[in-house]
């Protein structure tokens, strides 16, 4: 690999990674992430979610991203079998779980960040706004999770052969009810 | 490599002679190019080195260090090519 060729990985690593050494590499990401996630106090509590200071146990953040992987799973391949005519599943399952791993960047930023108390902000809301370090990881998030949203938009090109307005549409639309089915998945669940 | 379009108008050339090398005798007329000949030599490459690897993509995907998807989308646009070339 040339050193030329890393920005290019960076977002589109399933030319050279997919199926199931795809699915190895994200799985150790997502361990990492529930690991490292419990203790840092960051759950990622969505498809596209994550939140700081929520005290849990380790079975509940796995709980969380195992929600979170199904649902993306499972709506990207329902989304491919509608949009492409041929594709593995390995992929789609490959490719998905390791577009997760940018995230395990907003578990370790948890570490440093000192959240304000709940009460305190449901009190008063503008408490978050003297926490330095929850800003910081605030707008850190925002790159994260655009980097890993982008790694979905390849991992859904690469997998099901897809390309133009089909795909953009398809995977807008496929994020969100992701997104939206795994917030119900979690509050009737954990 | 083989010129398969007119770098004047871009439409597809043909074949108008042929000759012997041993005999000198000289075959004219109106042939169609090949499809494969059609390809780009990238692609021609490609095809050769599917058929080499026994038409396994995943042979293919480890002598390319390329992901299995990535040389099936290759393999499914030069389809389309052909595709395109035969209408």
């Amino acid at each position: 690999m040339k050193s030329r060729d890393i920005p290019g990985l960076m977002v589109n690593p399933f030319t050279r990674i997919a199926g199931l050494q795809a699915f190895a590499v994200g799985l150790v990401f997502i361990l990492l992430m529930g690991i490292i996630g419990t203790y840092s106090r960051v759950s990622f509590d969505g498809a596209l979610d994550m939140h700081i200071g929520n005290q849990q146990s380790l079975l509940h953040s796995f709980s969380l991203l195992a929600i979170d992987l199904v649902c993306i799973v499972s709506i990207m391949w329902v989304t491919g079998l509608i949009i492409s005519k041929g594709f593995r599943f390995v992929d789609i399952l490959g490719t998905m779980t390791l577009a997760k791993a940018p995230l395990i960047i907003l578990a370790v930023a948890g570490y440093f960040t000192k959240s304000p108390d709940l009460t305190a902000v449901l009190n008063d809301p503008a408490v978050l706004y003297h926490s330095t370090s929850f800003i910081l990881v605030t707008i850190l998030s925002v790159p994260v999770s655009i980097w890993s949203i982008v790694l979905m938009y390849h991992a859904l090109k690469i997998s099901c052969d897809v390309k133009g307005n089909k795909l953009a549409f398809a995977f807008i639309i496929a994020v969100l009810v992701s997104e939206i089915i795994s917030k119900i998945l979690i509050l009737k669940l954990v | 490599m083989l010129p398969t379009y007119c770098p004047s108008c871009h439409a597809q050339l043909k074949v108008k002679c042929l000759k012997c090398e041993s005999c000198q005798t000289e075959v004219s007329g109106s042939y169609d190019l090949p499809v494969l000949a059609l390809l780009s030599s990238e692609d021609q490459q490609f095809i050769l080195r599917f058929v080499i690897n026994s038409g396994s993509l995943k042979e293919m995907a480890s002598e390319l260090k390329l992901s299995y998807p990535t040389v099936r989308n290759m393999l499914n646009e030069i389809i389309h090519k052909i595709d395109r070339n035969e209408k």
